[in-house]
């Protein structure tokens, strides 16, 4: 008997073994950050633009390519995604095409992010011609990759509107148009919001498909445009990691520190409008 | 500019028909639809024919200006040689945009002039057929307008071409990337062997950029790059990630209070959403050395900096997230009877676990373990910034191994011209590795749907 409770209390305390070294390692990898990286985070840093002296060294130029990225990725896959899930969801008949169509979603989702840099450096750079490592290319390359995730979270969302909405506007009159547009999609639309500022998210932190489409070089003034060369935040953190003079270390954690805050910032505003807005039927 | 003309043309053609729509309105007492959506309609068809001609146009125009530059004088005496001759069309381009001042091939200076008017010359036949159709569409709706015309119904036929425009776009996308995929790498496998490339053990990918440079021989033999992957992401990453994520799944579904819980899963969530460039720099500023420092102290002399391990602990500990939130809803899937039953016949918590619930929730375990592999596979940054460069056929975790996504990122950021065997080959690897993620996608899916039937 002795033996059988011993090995239930041995079971549970290697369950909280296992979420203590979890948490542990992210504590871990915090603190390491903000110790290197704190010293180097004042206004110069985040007002500079990139420098090969490492005290010049700021962000400026990677995070206004950043906002730019960003910007022209959600004006892409935002709509693009929201429509898709409405169709699928509401208008699409269960047949063969619309199987393949979810099929080929749901995979999409998780394809590795460096195929899409592959994609992008296949059909953006060499058949479009489009320029090298502006965030055009980047956005755009980020919007493919961001879309399924909107699609997914949006078919959830829309799914969880009962359907006693949409037969009570039809009741009234609505056509299949009007009750989509004007009922069902509002209600849905804190579900799609959180989906999408969680998929922003996971965009910006993305590095390997934007060093495919070229934006590996070195980028000295902010890009004022779309087509302008610009570099983002996690490859300009890649690019210091590389350098060999030690004084970017310290650059190159307050980067981080300054990339992890942003993170924070959009997950937590996510979870805030979740719990805010969204509604439990 | 055409395209400002476009949108002013949709903006007068919409408020032509909204006043129009509503003096019938006053006439007859009541129309089929709403003054609006007969503004919408004629909008609508005054711009959208005109602006899928200018989508359609522009890439018709860059094939039909770089024919007319050809054929012109300045053109004919461009060099033979292909590539230099693309190059230089590709300068002049530039310097006619106004991207930049001058080449460095002269006779592209020259040739600017020729591109810049040829290029205005055919975007000047685009923008005014495109004015002409949205002209021409602005008429046809103005014409259709009527008071028994059902112009709602109109418009909502355009916006359900939109939404299934929308959701074709994702099965363009996969589309896209096979075919782009396919493309390259069939013209890799026209210079490289696909017997070499799939089973050759020797991966050194020099190809001479002149013919007669030294050390030009290309090996391609991908096998030591798979291993590297599965060694690093499939075992190393796996036997990190599977006991921790799964004992962290059960404790907090079993064992833990509702309140720990409620900041525990969270704080779990953090460790997938830190973007991985930051797992890779930490891997290789702290958890590297240390890893360097305990091998050398354990005797194998052969530890390097940039260890198997040491990305692999890394790596390990990002997929923890993935495996535990696939084994919790698995977890919460099994009826609460199966586990009431079992506490009654007298079973202590972790019997219970495991040997009720646990075999349970296999399936979608197996999933998501499958799911996890995938990703971690696919993992690019932290493998770049911790594993070496070095192709390497080892069991030792202290060495360090390179796999195929940091070859592909090595391949193409560097300094070789799109066609060489070099570039290619990160095409073909590119393939692969979408291939085995799709298979395991796949497997992973079935497993889990199959899974979800059992308890309906």
């Amino acid at each position: 008997m002795a033996t059988r409770y011993a090995a239930e209390r041995r079971f549970r305390a290697l369950g909280f073994l296992a979420v203590g070294i979890s948490v542990a390692f992210l504590a871990f990898l915090l603190f390491t950050m903000l110790a290197k990286g704190i010293g180097g985070l004042d206004l110069a840093f985040l007002t500079g633009s990139d420098s090969t002296e490492a005290e010049r060294a700021g962000v400026w130029g990677a995070l206004k390519g950043s906002f730019l990225t960003i910007l022209v990725t959600m004006g892409l896959a935002f709509p693009v995604g929201v429509l898709a899930a409405l169709y699928l969801e509401e208008f699409a008949a269960r047949n063969r095409w619309t199987d393949l169509i979810e099929v080929s979603i749901n995979n999409l989702a998780a394809v590795p992010s460096i195929i899409f840099g592959l994609l992008g450096l296949a059909v953006f750079l060499n058949f479009m011609h489009l320029p090298r490592s502006a965030p055009l290319v980047g956005g755009l390359t980020l919007a493919l990759m961001t879309m399924p995730v909107i699609v997914i979270a949006g078919r959830n969302a829309i799914k969880a509107v009962p359907p006693s909405i949409r037969d009570a506007a039809l009741g009234v009159g609505a056509s299949k148009m009007q009750v989509v547009f004007h009922h069902v999609l509002p209600l849905a639309l804190p579900g799609v919001l959180t989906g999408t500022i969680i998929g922003m998210a996971r965009a910006l932190g993305e590095t390997a498909p934007l060093l495919m489409i070229g934006m590996r070089a070195f980028i000295v003034s902010p890009p004022q445009g779309i087509t302008d060369p610009s570099s983002v935040l996690p490859v300009q953190i890649f690019l210091w990691s590389d350098e060999v003079d030690s004084a970017f270390v310290e650059k190159t954690s307050a980067a981080i520190i300054v990339l992890l805050l942003f993170m924070l910032a959009m997950n937590g505003l996510a979870i805030y409008l979740r719990n805010r807005f969204e509604r439990r039927w | 500019m055409a395209f400002a003309a476009i949108l002013l043309v949709a903006a007068s053609a919409g408020l032509f028909a909204f006043n129009r729509a509503k003096g019938l309105r006053r006439g007859v007492g009541r129309l089929n639809s709403l003054p609006v959506y007969h503004a919408i309609h004629a909008a609508i068809w005054a711009a959208a024919p005109a602006i899928l001609l200018l989508t359609v146009w522009a890439p018709i125009q860059n094939g039909l200006v770089e024919q007319a530059v050809l054929a012109s004088p300045a053109g004919q005496a461009l060099p033979d040689f292909e590539m230099q001759r693309d190059s230089i069309i590709g300068e002049a381009r530039e310097i006619a945009l106004g991207q930049r001042a001058a080449g460095f091939n002269p006779e592209s200076t020259t040739l600017a002039p020729v591109y810049g008017a040829a290029m205005s010359r055919y975007a000047l036949a685009g923008g005014l057929a495109a004015i002409v159709l949205s002209l021409a569409g602005a008429f046809f709706a103005l014409r259709r307008q009527g008071v028994q015309f059902r112009a709602r119904t109109a418009v909502e036929r355009w916006v359900m071409g939109l939404l299934i425009g929308a959701s074709l776009i994702a099965i363009l996308t996969t589309l896209g990337i096979v075919l782009s995929l396919l493309f390259e790498s069939l013209m890799f496998f026209s210079k490289v062997n696909v017997g070499e490339f799939l089973f050759g053990t020797t991966w050194s990918p020099q190809t001479a950029i002149r013919a007669d440079q030294a050390g030009s021989s290309g090996a391609f033999g991908s096998v030591p790059l798979f291993w590297g992957t599965i060694f690093i992401g499939a075992i190393i990453a796996m036997i990190v990630a599977i006991p921790l994520g799964l004992m962290s799944a059960i404790f907090l579904t079993q064992y833990a209070h509702q309140k720990v819980r409620a900041w525990l899963k969270p704080i779990l969530e953090i460790l997938a959403g830190v973007p991985t460039v930051v797992y890779g720099y930490f891997a290789a500023l702290t958890v590297a050395p240390m890893i360097r420092d305990f091998g050398i102290a354990i005797g194998i002399s052969s530890a390097s900096s940039e260890s198997a391990l040491a990305a692999g602990l890394v790596m390990g500990i990002m997929i923890i997230p993935f495996v535990s939130s696939m084994a919790d809803d698995s977890i919460a899937a099994v009826p609460q009877a199966m586990r009431d039953g079992s506490l009654a016949l007298g079973a202590t918590r972790s019997e219970t676990i495991k040997k009720v619930i646990l075999p349970a929730a296999l399936p979608g375990v197996v999933g998501g373990v499958l799911l996890a592999v995938s990703r971690a596979i696919g993992e690019t940054m932290i493998v770049v910034m911790a594993a070496g460069l070095a192709a390497n056929l080892t069991i030792n975790p202290f060495e360090s191994v390179t796999t195929v996504t940091t070859q592909i990122v090595q391949l193409l950021t560097g300094d070789q011209e799109f066609d060489s065997a070099k570039t290619l080959a990160a095409f073909a690897l590119g393939l692969a590795l979408f291939i085995i993620t799709l298979i395991l996608n796949l497997i992973a899916l079935r497993v889990v749907r199959k899974y979800r039937e059992a308890y309906e």
